[in-house]
């Protein structure tokens, strides 16, 4: 009462009965405090949505407004070196849908629409877009179904008006022209997965991207791609386009020539298939001497990339999987075995380098030699000869491939305890086998590449411990390529390419050129030495005329062509458990060559799971050289 | 009858004024937002938004005139047959209206959707001052309080079980606002309030339903869902905040104008309001509210007879609820409920219904000079 200003109690009607109303009007000052209170509330909370995250949601409003359509360009072409295509792109139908367009109360229509009209199971079509809701990308279509029929896609279309956020998407899949004949070169592409998606989102990936999985598709898959462009739209809420805003031309990918030479890769391919035998898997390459660039490369058995490619065709991809021939690797350089002989092309060179050896230096194989064990004096190990090949010089030791004087150029040799011939050693002979690049991957422009291994005395007793001394018959083992060295057919022709012309280590490279639509060259592949391998051009000579006998003389000879004078090295690692009388039956072929002699151009290695370098794998190099040699003046099937 | 104590120039236009301009904000704002609407008939077509809220204004300003004109206390004269008629068209509304977005709340009348409970707010303003009024004396006891709470709580379970969160708020202030003003005993109050804290957990369990439960969980958290329930929210918070400080400018906020929001003409007008004209716009539109909030309660304090006052104190909560929930709702403040913003929002129910409470206002207003023996109108 005594808040009411005097002034005012004129105006009461009813002063003596004021009590009541006086709480009532005391009352309705807490009204006007909540007036004050519940505003200031609403005034502080637009402060906070417009002031300070005013920024964020504006950036927000700017996204809703505005949705960026990736434009891809057009895949690039692969060509082999002689321009042959290799790969096409052709259009499919998939129905898609855009989940940030479906209407949240129909979201069970467009399931249902499209599960009937694609004929998938309605819980998978939900899920997929639930999905994608969740992925921070609701604005890119989720195919549903892909390569869906014309007919499909027509009543799609027809039908789009009840369905809003469905679409029929145009997409492009790659065809592989030459399918299983080249598919170790070219790879194939898939749909980006999650993994994939969240590295390379920041580079403009998309949800329904797709990129390439293996080979050239693989490692060119920038190149390829190319510039994605886009277009920026304004939308509704609907999603449907209410006008363009903004447009960056996709900048068109390069399309790729290969080193291939696809009509010699095609008879490289039968002359393995048929000189293969009864090995599980073989590989083959041929490669130029002077740029490291591979004209054939096959890995046996193959597989058909067109099956990988996406969409996936998982009832021919399980066999693939399933197969011990493992067809999907691609042996030529992936997987690792020992040399055998033809590592005496290493061994050879490094004793010439060291002056271990000379051309004159004479030493006798009698079929075997006996080695003192270092731990054991009342034991010997016998060492086999392939034969007892008599009195020898550098140029016949190694052109008949004796086993025995390179045992003295590895290890040495010792009568009682006393040295009587100076070998190399461990160390030199695995310096020098890294310093030709063994041991390491050649970095050779396809995935997968495997290192081999170039042991030592330090490896071994890291892996075997207490019982992994290093012995005088494991140098002798590594002189002639046996033991624990392994090596890829690729890191091997690298070697015999390096003695070809003349030191250089080559990086290998399937790349030739990348070219624009007209076919100019936007860039050249550039010869890459990795190192010289320190070896003197006259003792380079004297290999190359080593390597020359045994392709005149020695059992190299099986590779020899009528049409070019080559230089070879067999070599035949015996694998698996020995037999009673202390040779094994089981032997990978090899065979490592180039030609011509007198002016080096290629290089080719054939490697036979099952098989004797002599035997088996020198004819399979003679057909290859008999049709490089000879192409253009011979008929087809001639061979 | 002509009541000879009416003195026409106690007619606040202030009052009047402000809900007028509030009014032709509101069809600034509606015209904005149906210019992208798909299909909206031209804007001299008698059915295009603004153009209806136009006429419904016309009417509720006739309406509210002729309201003002006649003794308010007619009003406790008609109240138990005005509570018995909105009970009924709640009840009726539950079993038979119209549901959008998961509620009903429509009932058709003459093709003309009709919205119970915004009338019914007014009912219940009338309802529980006559109630309060004819009982000033014992207001002190809780019989009387209980009473009071039980004339309120029935159609607020009718609007809670349609499911209109909101209204059932809404009624529940009106009531706690009205019986404080009529001077309860403070312990009274805290006594139910605590009996009522108590029950929250039970009734949350028991009676909200899931759309009511999944609405609560989406505004604490609009992102958890951005294309689903959640979306509305959202896009509503991006559109005020994205506004800043002096807004896009009138049809230019591409939330609004792309169709990001729905109901953009009625719950979510005050979104509109935020992207295009942002803070100042807002402000401006708050200071319209609390100038007609103001003399409102002028009039409550002016009324002659604590019937008229506590009308007055009810409209004024009403009002001010209403505003509260509604902008609170556009702004993520409170989780969605559809309440509409008054006299902005499209909707003759709810413009019709704040007009004739501005009739009564004014009828208080120009009736409070009258000197009467409390025996003419108490009992």
């Amino acid at each position: 009462m005594q808040l009411t200003p005097p002034g005012r109690r004129r105006w009461r009607s009813r002063p003596k009965k004021a009590q009541p109303a006086e709480v009532v009007r005391n009352r309705s000052i807490l009204l006007r405090a909540l007036i004050v209170v519940l505003f200031s509330a609403l005034v502080l909370q637009l402060v906070r949505l417009q002031v300070f995250q005013h920024d964020e949601f504006d950036a927000r409003a700017e996204s809703n407004r505005l949705r960026t359509v990736p434009e891809l360009p057009s895949r690039g072409l692969v060509y082999d070196r002689n321009g042959e295509q290799l790969v096409e792109n052709l259009p499919i139908f998939s129905a898609a849908v855009v989940p940030a367009d479906v209407p949240e109360d129909q979201f069970l229509t467009v399931v249902a629409g499209l599960a009937e009209i694609t004929g998938e199971d309605a819980r998978e079509v939900a899920l997929d877009i639930e999905r994608a809701v969740k992925s921070d990308d609701p604005y890119t279509p989720v195919v549903i179904k892909q390569d869906i029929d014309d007919e499909t896609a027509f009543i799609l279309r027809e039908r789009q008006p009840d369905l809003p956020g469905a679409q029929v998407l145009v997409e492009s899949i790659r065809s592989y022209t030459h399918g299983a004949l080249v598919s170790h070169f070219l790879g194939f592409v898939g749909r980006i997965d999650e993994e994939e998606y969240a590295d390379l989102k920041s580079r403009g990936y998309g949800l329904n991207d797709k990129l390439g999985k293996a080979g050239v598709e693989y490692v060119y898959e920038a190149m390829l791609r190319g510039t994605p462009g886009y277009r920026q739209v304004e939308i509704d809420a609907s999603g449907e386009e209410v006008n363009q805003v903004a447009a960056v031309e996709p900048k068109a990918a390069g399309n790729l020539v290969l080193t291939l030479d696809v009509d010699l890769q095609r008879q490289v391919e039968r002359y393995l298939r048929e000189g293969m035998g009864s090995s599980l898997n073989a590989a083959a390459i041929v490669m130029d001497v002077s740029t490291g660039g591979i004209l054939s490369m096959v890995s046996l058995p193959t597989y058909d990339n067109n099956i990988l490619t996406d969409p996936v065709d998982d009832e021919k991809l399980q066999p693939l999987y399933d197969d011990p021939a493992k067809p999907m690797v691609n042996h030529a350089i992936s997987e690792v075995h020992p040399p055998g002989s033809t590592f005496k092309q290493v061994t050879g060179t490094a004793a010439l380098q060291e002056g271990v050896a000379n051309p004159s230096t004479t030493i006798t194989s009698h079929g075997l030699i006996t080695v003192e064990d270092e731990y054991n004096p009342d034991r010997t190990w016998v060492m086999r000869d392939w034969a007892a090949l008599g009195t020898m010089d550098f140029y016949r030791g190694l052109a008949m491939s004796s086993d025995v004087y390179f045992y003295y150029l590895s290890g040495g040799y010792y009568e009682s305890g006393a040295e009587v011939f100076h070998g190399l050693g461990v160390d030199r002979l695995s310096a020098y086998a890294r310093d030709y690049g063994l041991g390491s991957p050649t970095g050779i422009d396809l995935p997968g590449e495997a290192a081999g291994l170039v042991p030592d005395e330090e490896w071994k007793l890291d892996t075997f411990g207490e019982t992994g001394v290093w012995t005088l018959g494991d140098t002798y083992n590594f002189g002639i390529g046996q033991g624990f060295l392994t090596v890829t057919p690729l890191q091997l022709v690298r070697v015999t390419a390096a003695i070809a012309n003349g030191g250089d280590l080559l990086v290998p490279h399937v790349l030739k050129d990348v070219v624009d639509e007209e076919n100019n060259v936007i860039r050249a592949y550039e010869r890459e030495v990795e190192r010289e391998i320190g070896i003197s051009d006259a003792n380079l000579a004297i290999m190359q005329e080593a390597l020359r006998q045994a392709a005149v003389y020695g059992p190299a000879n099986t590779g020899a062509s009528q049409y070019v004078s080559i230089a070879a090295k067999t070599g035949t690692a015996e694998f698996g458990q020995p037999l009673a009388d202390g040779t094994y039956p089981n032997s990978h072929g090899w065979y490592t060559a180039y030609a011509p002699f007198e002016d080096p151009e290629i290089a080719v290695v054939v490697f036979l799971e099952q098989g004797v370098g002599a035997t088996n794998a020198g004819p399979v190099a003679k057909r290859i050289f008999d049709y490089y040699f000879s192409r253009g003046n011979l008929v087809e099937g001639d061979q | 009858m002509i009541d000879r104590t009416v003195r026409v120039r106690d007619f606040d236009p202030v009052l009047m004024l402000a809900a007028l301009a509030l009014v032709v904000f509101g069809g600034l704002l509606i015209y904005s937002a149906s210019l992208s609407q798909v299909g909206a008939p031209s804007t001299d077509d008698l059915s295009h938004p603004v153009m209806r809220q136009a006429l419904f204004a016309t009417a509720g300003l006739i309406i509210a005139l002729g309201i003002a004109s006649m003794n308010y206390r007619t009003l406790g004269v008609l109240s138990v047959g005005l509570y018995i008629a909105a009970i009924a068209a709640l009840a009726f509304v539950l079993v038979a209206g119209d549901a959008t977005y998961g509620s009903r709340r429509w009932i058709e009348i003459a093709g003309t959707p009709v919205q119970p409970s915004e009338i019914a707010k007014l009912v219940i303003i009338i309802t529980l001052a006559k109630y309060l009024a004819d009982r000033q004396e014992q207001i002190g006891q809780l019989r009387v309080v209980l009473t009071s709470l039980a004339l309120a709580a029935v159609p607020t379970f009718l609007v809670f079980a349609e499911p209109d969160l909101g209204s059932a708020v809404i009624f529940m202030a009106i009531w706690f606002g009205m019986v404080l003003a009529a001077g309860a005993k403070w312990t009274h109050l805290a006594g139910i309030i605590g009996a009522c804290l108590v029950a929250v957990p039970f009734v949350f369990a028991g009676l909200v339903s899931d759309y009511q439960r999944e609405r609560i969980a989406l505004w604490l958290e609009p992102d958890k869902d951005p294309l689903g329930a959640g979306f509305q929210s959202l896009q509503a918070q991006i559109g005020i905040g994205s506004g800043g400080i002096w807004g896009k400018g009138l049809t230019d906020g591409g939330q609004t104008q792309l169709n990001y929001l729905r109901t953009e003409t009625s719950d979510y007008v005050f979104t509109v309001l935020g992207e295009e004209l942002g803070l100042i716009g807002a402000l401006i539109l708050f200071s319209l509210f609390i100038i007609l909030l103001w003399r409102a309660l002028r009039a409550a304090e002016l009324s002659r007879d604590l019937f008229g006052r506590l009308i007055a104190t009810g409209i004024v909560i009403f009002i001010l609820l209403q505003t509260f929930i509604n902008v609170g709702v556009n702004t993520g403040l409170l989780p969605v409920t559809g309440i509409p913003l008054p006299f902005v929002s499209q909707g003759g129910s709810s413009l019709i219904t704040l007009f004739v409470c501005l009739g009564i206002l004014q009828s208080i207003l120009m009736r409070r000079r009258t000197f009467t023996v409390s025996s003419y109108y108490d009992g």
